[in-house]
């Protein structure tokens, strides 16, 4: 009983620090899938994440920003469901490279036979 | 700056303006305060002035942080409050609505020796664009 907790509390803190930085790619995986607007940036990122990456509506308004300060995405103007336009957002050719070369960096190495093993095990 | 950084974002635009109308009421009242010789008026409406803009700052500061966290260590509100403050008392004598006891050196002084401090801050803002890219702090950027 006393070691599921310290279990429980392990995983929390290495899932805190995990998860720094999480957002962006889970950001642009979405935008990778096809122009969204921020709603479906966020349904996309929890769905696809199965909740295990919250995303609060200010923190991703924000990230967006920056990313379309730093020109890795962009957005257009399209019509809502009978409200107001709707910014979709897309990423730039800046930010599919990007993307590309943090995958392949960062995250191919999971696909690798012995480290695919080593998850598995 | 990098050509695509927006230095002048919404909550910057605000503060300048609320820091305009601030220092033509602040001139205002230095100006009949010299006139009149009323110390009370000349130091209150300082005092009023140094706070409200102090307050100013930091609100629209902060709001802009949250907006778009451009890493400049406060240099464009600094530039745009030496630029009003210094443009707004050379106006104020130009356009002959200063008291006949106040002198333009005075503005001048004070703009040289403001000049100074700003020149100083604008240096160690350059030191600190190494750390950004595009003007944002590069270890707040993903996240």
């Amino acid at each position: 009983m006393k070691d599921d907790k310290l279990l429980l509390e392990l995983l929390s803190a290495w899932e805190e620090t995990y998860k720094k930085g999480q957002l962006t790619l889970w950001i642009f995986m979405a935008l990778q899938d096809g122009k969204k607007y921020v709603d479906e940036i966020k349904e996309f990122v929890e769905a696809k994440s199965k909740g295990a990456i919250s995303c609060e509506e200010q923190s991703l308004y924000r990230a967006l920003r920056k990313y379309e300060h730093i020109s890795v995405l962009a957005f257009d103007f399209q019509p809502g469901n009978k409200g107001p336009e709707r910014k979709y957002y897309y990423l730039t050719e800046m930010g599919q490279m990007l993307y590309a070369r943090f995958v392949e960096r960062n995250i191919q190495l999971f696909y690798n036979q012995e480290i695919r093993e080593l998850l598995n095990a | 700056m990098h050509k695509n950084m927006k230095a002048l974002t919404p909550n910057l635009l605000k503060f300048i303006i609320i820091a305009c109308i601030l220092t033509v009421v602040f001139r205002y009242f230095l100006s009949y305060g010299i006139e009149i010789k009323s110390n009370p008026i000349i130091l209150f409406s300082a005092v009023l002035y140094a706070l409200a803009m102090f307050g100013a700052g930091f609100f629209f500061g902060k709001r802009d942080a949250e907006y778009l966290p451009i890493y400049d260590i406060g240099f464009r509100s600094h530039l745009s409050t030496y630029i009003i403050c210094n443009g707004m008392g050379e106006l104020w004598f130009l356009l002959g609505f200063n008291s006949p006891y106040e002198s333009i050196a005075v503005i001048h002084q004070s703009a040289i020796i403001w000049g100074l401090f700003l020149l100083g801050h604008f240096l160690f803002f350059l030191y600190t664009r190494k750390k950004v890219i595009n003007g944002l702090n590069r270890t707040d950027l993903f996240e």
